[in-house]
């Protein structure tokens, strides 16, 4: 009976097993010398500080949550929009990937300044949260099942009753996915933002205020309850996804491939113009920001003052050299730690399948991960790794990773059941349905994953860089701010964007000519 | 440079103007007035907070709004966006921003006659002059780098003999080893590697040649000629309120635990050793936040050697004349 129960909750023991693990390291300072405190001693301490919370708990609750009310709101209904009028998806294009790529750390300072009180927090809490559900809608509602469409058509409904009826309903468990990943980021945002906005409340001013004290069990336990609520967030919407995955799932396969968006469609100078304005769009909505909210010439650099900067400048040799020998050391390290990042997701996603219990056991480490506020893991990590290449790594993986992983467990789990059973029926073992199935099957969201990933790569090597490492992009813009280089950090700023935008493109590039030859479609 | 009323302003203007009616009746003649504070608070600005508590700055009919600062709050930018009249900063980033990119900058006054800022060490392993820091691993805060490249410039040692790190305000690094010293207040963080049990010994980059003030009083040329009359007031106040706070270190931060401490994480202890141990770095004959003519000259030797060619009219002296 015992024994029945122990192997029943496996995933309670293993988070029971490393607890524990982590008590001993702790009070036996295995790590770095007592970087990593124990438990106990991090829950005493929290209980004495606990008068210092609600204030701080308020202030980021309030910020993230209207930041992922506005920004959820601002992209579910962006997403409806793009799949009614697809050329919308293609004249937005550069825009929502470029907001998707604001490395937030650049943003935040700038963000603090042209916008007052709680704005800039609930700024990047919703620019946090945009693209990850306006992504998940899109996917979710055009891949609904064509043949449901095809009932509502026949019994006269419109292309409203469709998206209504079909379409908005198939795409909750896409969209729910996107609210899960986007909680956690919803709350980091705002954290971000209290790093770069003074302020006296929230647990990112908190934790800057305790980071100067040397009490490791302070900064771990602000960390846990920065995590503790967005692993709440993140719980929340996984346990509605649940409930709701159950009900809207196909129960057989569908062999028509949903009517997708179809990319490049027109004539050729229709093309171009389309392009054109996607590629326009992010620059002018940079320049109206700043003229809309009228920020001062010597803060606020238009698109033209950075090529100016950087090209017609007396000191644009010296610009230029600064930052090619900033992205020099940068880049190559991006490259390594996404291919990491995307190896451990994928590994993680397919175990999540094959080993439910391991994963179960692991979710809360990948929690913390996420939701602990690099600027507090990062001396931890420097610790244990020092300030070089491997810490880099480390960081870089650790902000990927989740996402990834996310992505791709939907869509190993939404394999149409029809396509499962078969091998099954063949008697298959776990393995070869794993193969031959749900892998193929769920390709697209593994290359929806890598163009999600390709940007956050990239912030997680300039967090490193700005925090512990001194080099590269991160460093420069960092500095940058320190000398009043506000051309400097705008450049930093446009050219890290651009380099994501040029990621994405890579990888959507290749993901075409792969799907084109399976048989599948883009999911925008 | 104009400042214009934009949206936000136009809507805090008419907020306060709502609010008007509601106000106790000594309050209602005060002007708004707003200062860009350098850092979160603690014992650092215990002057204002006297002054504020005390109604210093009342009765020179401003209506304070104190905006902490922090570690990635750039104060200057503060009072370019209009958001502050005023901003506490420091003085070689402000006078590097005037001589490169033309900002219309005016410091009026100076909080720390000598800069607190300093290289702190271990007792056991200790770096007491610029020439021990060769072949170490120095935490500098980015905003810094240019402080320790200017004292190392001045003591003549090359700059690729010291590895300069970044600084993100925490002492473990240092009482692991794994650093050799940071920059820091000198002020503050020796009572942090006290608490855990190491001593600390520090130099100040003032007394190796590096002889500016921080936490200088900046405005922008447009503010010192619409609001000369409430910037002497500001400066009147704030005097008064160090006054005050020197008269007596270690009365004012307690009664502050609950009201502007609350929430930062810091010991009471930690901000009475603060509070004692910067006043001689404060005191000046000519008064609090002084400026003195000798003062400016050696601010401006001290930045001429790092390449910041300042002048004597970035330094406005005449408000502190009228207090």
């Amino acid at each position: 009976m015992a024994i029945d129960l122990w192997r029943r909750h496996t995933g309670l023991r293993n988070a029971l097993v490393l607890i524990a693990l982590w008590e001993v390291v702790g009070q036996f300072k295995l790590v770095a010398g007592g970087a990593l405190p124990a438990l106990s001693a991090i829950v005493r301490r929290l209980s004495v500080d606990w008068s210092d919370y609600p204030g701080h708990i308020w202030a980021t609750l309030a910020a993230s949550g209207s930041g992922f009310l506005i920004g959820n709101t601002i992209a579910i209904l962006a997403g409806i929009l793009f799949v009614i009028f697809p050329v919308l998806l293609r004249v937005t294009r550069g825009l929502n990937i470029a907001i998707f790529a604001l490395p937030p750390i650049a943003i935040a300072p700038i963000l603090a300044l042209t916008l007052s009180g709680m704005a800039p927090r609930i700024t990047l809490a919703a620019l946090g949260v945009y693209f990850v559900t306006m992504s998940a809608t899109v996917i979710g509602l055009s891949q609904h099942d064509s043949r449901t469409a095809d009932l509502v058509r026949a019994y006269g409904g419109g292309r409203w009753q469709v998206l209504w009826r079909v379409q908005l309903r198939g795409a909750l468990p896409s969209i729910l996915s996107g609210f899960r990943v986007a909680a956690p980021a919803a709350v980091l945002g705002a954290i971000l933002a209290e790093f770069g906005g003074g302020g006296r409340w929230g647990l990112g001013t908190y934790l800057l205020g305790s980071l100067g004290r040397a009490e490791p069990d302070r900064i771990w336990g602000i960390g846990l309850v920065a995590t503790l609520i967005a692993g709440l967030s993140y719980g929340a919407f996984a346990l509605l996804s649940a409930r709701l995955v159950g009900t809207s799932r196909a129960v057989s396969l569908n062999p028509a491939a949903p009517p997708s968006l179809q990319p490049d469609t027109g004539a050729l100078w229709y093309r171009l113009a389309l392009v054109a304005a996607s590629v326009a769009l992010p620059f002018l909505v940079w320049w109206a920001f700043l003229r809309g909210l009228s920020v001062p010439a010597m803060l606020g650099k238009t698109p033209w003052d950075v090529i100016r900067y950087l090209f017609l400048d007396p000191t644009s040799a010296q610009a230029q050299a600064r930052l090619l020998a900033a992205l020099a050391q940068t880049l190559p390290i991006t490259f390594a730690g996404m291919a990491l990042g995307m190896g451990f997701a994928f590994v993680l996603a397919v175990s999540s399948r094959m080993l439910p219990e391991f994963t179960r056991a692991f979710m809360p480490v990948a929690l913390i991960t996420q939701t602990m506020p690099l600027v507090a893991l990062t001396p931890l990590l420097v610790l244990l790794l020092g300030r070089g290449t491997s810490l880099t790594l480390w960081v870089t993986v650790s902000v990927t990773f989740f996402p990834a992983y996310v992505m791709m467990a939907q869509g190993l789990a939404l394999v149409p059941r029809a396509a499962v059973e078969l091998p099954r029926a063949y008697g298959a073992r776990a393995w070869s349905e794993l193969r031959l199935v749900a892998i193929p099957a769920s390709v697209p969201y593994v290359f929806a994953a890598m163009r999600l990933t390709a940007p956050r790569a990239l912030l997680g090597v300039m967090i490193a860089e700005w925090l512990a490492t001194g080099r590269g992009l991160g460093n420069l813009l960092n500095q940058s701010r320190g000398y009043l280089d506000f051309n400097m950090i705008w450049t930093v700023a446009a050219v890290s964007v651009l380099i994501s935008v040029a990621f994405y493109q890579a990888v959507l590039i290749a993901e075409r000519r792969v799907l084109a030859r399976m048989g599948m479609t883009t999911t925008e | 440079m104009r400042l214009q009323m934009n949206r936000r302003n136009f809507l805090g203007a008419s907020a306060g103007a709502a609010a008007l009616p509601f106000l106790p009746r000594g309050a209602r003649a005060n002007t708004p007035f707003t200062m860009q504070s350098a850092w979160i608070n603690d014992a650092e600005f215990a002057g204002y907070f006297i002054g504020i508590d005390k109604g210093y700055y009342a009765d020179e009919g401003l209506d304070l709004t104190y905006l902490p600062g922090g570690p990635d709050v750039i104060p200057e930018s503060s009072i370019i966006a209009g958001r502050a009249d005023l901003s506490l900063t420091t003085p070689d980033t402000t006078i590097k921003a005037i001589v490169e990119q033309g900002a219309p900058f005016k410091i009026i006054g100076a909080q720390y006659q000598k800069n607190p800022i300093g290289i702190v060490s271990l007792a056991k392993a200790p770096i007491l002059t610029p020439a021990d820091m060769v072949g170490k691993t120095i935490a500098v805060p980015p905003v810094n780098t240019i402080s320790v490249e200017a004292v190392l410039a001045i003591n003549g040692i090359d700059r690729s003999q010291v590895n300069i790190v970044p600084y993100s305000y925490d002492p473990t690094p240092l009482i692991r080893g794994e650093i050799d010293a940071s920059l820091d207040f000198t002020t503050n963080v020796p009572y942090t590697i006290e608490t855990m049990g190491e001593e600390a010994v520090s130099f100040l980059l003032y007394d190796f040649g590096f002889t500016i003030y921080n936490d200088t009083v900046v405005v922008t040329e447009e503010t010192l000629r619409t609001k000369r009359k409430e910037l002497v007031g500001w400066l009147r106040a704030s005097r008064r309120g160090w006054v005050e706070n020197f008269e007596d270190p270690s009365l004012w931060p307690p009664k502050w635990m609950g009201t502007w401490f609350a929430g930062t994480g810091r010991s009471l202890d930690n901000e009475l050793f603060f509070n004692t141990a910067q006043q001689p770095l404060m005191e000046s004959p000519a008064g609090y936040m002084a400026m003195t003519e000798d003062g400016i000259a050696a601010n401006l030797e001290a930045l001429a050697r790092v390449g910041i060619n300042g002048t004597r009219d970035m330094f406005d002296t005449t408000l502190l004349e009228e207090i």
